[in-house]
């Protein structure tokens, strides 16, 4: 009875964080729960999630991405850059496809130079940032007039704006992916134990470089849409966000040594710090405070996946 | 054993306490015997088991008492209790006959108690020095006395007639001599008991003999030791009494040399179990056949052929070269061979991907750090290598997939609750029998066996080495490594013995005896 009593809480523990936090909030301002704002909390919510979806996947492998917020600020870049060019559609897919290569050179340097992804990853959030820099000329990037490609932020279907139907999408996609298909298994079975899966034939390298490919792409998205909310991008864009990304992931109950995911979890993650910031913001608490807080938040959420035995030596350890 | 109570007369409860008011005026009458440690009752309830149920143990200064069981008999709870890892849910501890309650492992320590763990507890990067004396470095003026420690761990070896460097780093010494290491370090605490798990699991028989001799220069000492390990041989040689642990109870305690293997096996695991010599085994056509393969450094010009129905003997101690071949044929070292080739075809062996496509399969020496995914259940270890097999579309045909992985559940008589069962959960037999199931499931021709029932307890080891008869009868081909002579005549109709990267000799039939096999492996 104890024992599925804390199965039960392990599965759904952020669900019920949620839930009491969304009613803290609701009687603390009214204005809350208005419509307008639970969709604005839910959009923001969708930014981070979609990255913290392809993190997701690299942390269920036992390894860790550190340059997203870099590949995000690129592929924003890259894609507005071609707007004029080769039209909306092709920048889009441009922008996905800078991310995934962004993510496959992460790979190789992790499979091939052997260096933890801590690290490599650690190296390629700035040399991405630099590269994005250098691109833009440190300049901003507008696409006025180019309304068309609002269609990633503020296009709404059925009254849902499309960064909500991003997010959920894709943790349905990638939740599918993780628990029914040969490659899910073997990103499971290499966060468990990497040198058993090599043992077991997986081909362990190729896995790796897919898994920094999607969590590129995913991080490119969010960066595209980001830069979509207010039609500009530059170099600049998404700092700081890989921490909120993982952060996400953590709260989500995805175990940070790997051999365990959780895409539900991690989209919960990624809504109860979105509703947080926004009550915060709602009970004019200054911007500080909410740094602070998000802050507080993973490291709560870190403490408790160590002590479900996560070794923060292993990130330091060599992966492939 | 004049005095003791008869059994059967009295109830349980009253012939528990007859039986200690007995043992009492025993250790009272016989002076010499003091008692150091005791435990009276012990009890660990983990959700759902009874890890210990009322245990009683003592130990004296200058004994080597011997703790066996079978896995899950409750050892290592009792070890972990010892520790002050694990609290117990109940029962008395007593040190020199007073109550005492251990809160963490460093109250352990300090009440004189070391545990040398199967995984060590060393640094691997830090010296020698700095091992033994870590947290309490000797220090002048506010900082580490370096000459002084190295001095000091210096004697401490020479103490154990070890010839090791104390500035060198850990990480550059072998199991063994970590081993010796971690002992020097208890001696250097003042442990009064040590405590020793499996402390000859990873060594080789030379190591062990020497280990051996260590731990009764150590009681001699007036150390008492509390020997914890699976080979009966080694508990026989060393211990002076044994207790045997059943299912978590206390099963006996008794003078070693009143006690025989037999009678320890039978109330270990409550049965005899079959020794001797491997089954007659019919041989069919050669399926491998290795040419000159070398290793860099540590096999060199090893040839073999191994035909259907047969089992090749890989016999060495540690670093000869036998596992080497094992790990170079399944691709896990950079080797090269004029030839090698599997049922007529050519074989590479650059990677484990390709061996297992070639139909070779392979169970790791070391199936925690080798072959277990601990966070993926029993049915999903068992069909990570077969999955593309059960593909449908682009998904894992979830049927399928239970089917395949009941099959081999159940031909290999894994005992579990339910193939969604997560593997940590299961005993290190049924873990073996997965990861056996794991090969077999990939459909080899050829089974390369590294130390098959490494960790094992009696009642599994029986169970894989009849599975490998069955296996083998049908056609199977198999290499096995085992630095186990037993297991090696037990099981091999053919030995080669490896000493320094070289096939030594073949032995077959009446020349295959374990002198045989050890005289070679021993000749440098």
């Amino acid at each position: 009875m104890k024992k599925t009593m804390t199965k039960i809480w392990k599965s759904y523990s952020i669900g019920v964080v949620v839930v009491i936090v969304g009613i803290v909030l609701s009687l603390l301002t009214p204005r809350f729960m208005s419509m307008s704002n639970l969709l604005n909390v839910m959009t923001n919510a969708s930014l981070v999630a979609i990255m913290g979806l392809g993190m997701t996947l690299a942390i269920a492998s036992g390894n860790f991405d550190l340059s997203v917020g870099s590949t995000a600020a690129l592929a924003g870049c890259i894609s507005f850059s071609l707007v004029p060019s080769i039209g909306v559609p092709a920048s889009i897919v441009a922008g996905l496809a800078a991310g995934a290569i962004v993510g496959f050179i992460n790979g190789l340097i992790i499979t091939e130079l052997r260096v933890p992804a801590f690290i490599a990853t650690l190296g390629m959030m700035t040399i991405i940032r630099g590269v994005a820099l250098i691109y833009t000329d440190g300049k901003d990037l507008y696409l006025f007039g180019q309304t068309e490609y609002k269609i990633l932020s503020g296009a709404y279907l059925f009254g849902i704006p499309t960064p909500i139907f991003f997010a959920v999408g894709i943790a349905l996609l990638l939740g599918f992916v993780i628990s029914q298909t040969r490659f899910g298994r073997h990103i499971l079975a290499m966060g468990s134990n990497l040198s058993a899966s090599e043992r077991s034939g997986i081909p362990t390298s190729r896995v790796l470089w897919a898994i920094f490919s999607i969590v590129g792409a995913t991080a490119a998205l969010s960066g595209m849409i980001i830069s979509s909310q207010v039609l500009t991008a530059n170099g600049r864009l998404a700092s700081g966000i890989e921490l909120s990304a993982i952060a996400v992931v953590v709260l989500g109950g995805t175990a940070l040594s790997g051999g365990q995911a959780t895409m539900v979890g991690t989209l919960l993650g990624a809504l109860l710090i979105s509703m947080v910031n926004n009550g915060l913001n709602l009970l004019n608490v200054p911007i500080f405070y909410q740094e602070l807080t998000v802050g507080v938040l993973m490291l709560g959420a870190l403490a408790v996946n160590i002590s479900q035995g996560f070794d923060i030596r292993s990130l330091f350890r060599r992966q492939a | 054993m004049e005095n003791a109570p008869e059994v059967g007369k009295h109830p349980v409860h009253v012939m528990r306490g007859i039986n200690r008011l007995w043992e009492i005026d025993k250790t009272m009458s016989k002076n010499s015997h003091n008692v150091v440690l005791e435990v009276q009752g012990l009890t660990r309830r983990f959700p759902g088991v009874l890890a210990l149920n009322q245990v009683d143990f003592d130990l004296r200064a200058g004994e080597v008492h011997a703790v066996v069981g079978e896995n899950g008999a409750g050892k290592s709870t009792m070890i972990n209790i010892l520790a002050g890892v694990l609290q117990p849910s109940a029962g008395e501890f007593l040190l020199d006959g007073n109550p005492i309650v251990f809160h963490n492992p460093a109250d352990a320590q300090q009440a004189g108690i070391s545990v040398i763990f199967q995984e060590f507890n060393l640094i691997p990067h830090l010296s020698v020095s700095e091992n033994i004396f870590i947290n309490r470095e000797p220090t002048r003026n506010g900082m580490i006395d370096w000459k002084s420690m190295h001095q000091r761990a210096e004697e401490a070896l020479k103490r154990l007639e070890i010839d090791i460097d104390p500035r060198v780093p850990v990480s550059s010494l072998s199991v063994a001599q970590q081993q010796l290491v971690e002992i020097a370090r208890a001696l250097a605490f003042d442990a009064r008991v040590i405590v020793m798990d499996e402390p000859t699991a990873a060594l080789s028989e030379r190591e062990v003999d020497r280990l051996l001799e260590i731990v009764s220069s150590l009681a001699k000492d007036n150390v008492g030791v509390i020997y914890v390990s699976h080979k009966l041989e080694e508990v026989f040689q060393v211990a002076d009494r044994i207790t045997i642990l059943r299912d978590g109870a206390h099963i006996l305690t008794d003078v070693a040399s009143t006690l025989d293997e037999e009678k320890l096996i039978y109330a270990m695991v409550g049965r005899a179990l079959v020794h001797g010599k491997c089954p007659d085994r019919t041989l069919g056509e050669v399926v491998l056949t290795v040419k000159n393969l070398n290793v860099e450094d540590s096999v060199h010009n090893v040839s073999i052929e191994l035909r259907e129905g047969e089992v090749l003997g890989l016999a060495g101690l540690m670093g000869s070269g036998a596992n080497e071949v094992v790990e170079a044929l399944f691709g896990l070292r950079k080797a090269q061979a004029d030839e090698i080739v599997l049922q007529g075809k050519a074989l590479a062996i650059d990677n484990p991907r390709n061996a297992i496509q070639s139909r070779l399969g392979y169970v790791p020496n070391d199936r925690k750090t080798a072959g277990l995914l601990p966070d993926l259940s029993l049915k999903q270890n068992i069909s990570i290598g077969i999955l593309e097999r059960l593909r449908k579309f682009f998904w894992i045909d979830s049927d399928r997939e239970h089917e395949a992985a009941e099959t081999y559940r159940e031909k290999l008589n894994v005992r579990c609750s339910s193939l969604d069962q997560r593997i940590s959960d299961l005993s290190g037999g049924n873990q073996q029998k997965v990861m056996l199931a794991r090969a077999l499931a990939e459909d080899c021709k050829v089974l390369l066996l590294a130390e098959p029932t490494r960790g094992v307890d009696v009642g599994a080891k029986a169970e894989i080495y009849s599975l490998i008869d069955l296996l083998v009868e049908s056609g199977m081909a198999v290499l096995l490594q085992s630095s186990e002579l037993p297991e090696i005549i037990r099981l091999a109709n053919r030995v080669m013995v490896f000493s320094s990267g070289q096939s030594r000799k073949e032995l077959t039939g009446e020349e295959l005896t374990q002198e045989a096999v050890m005289a070679l492996a021993t000749r440098v």
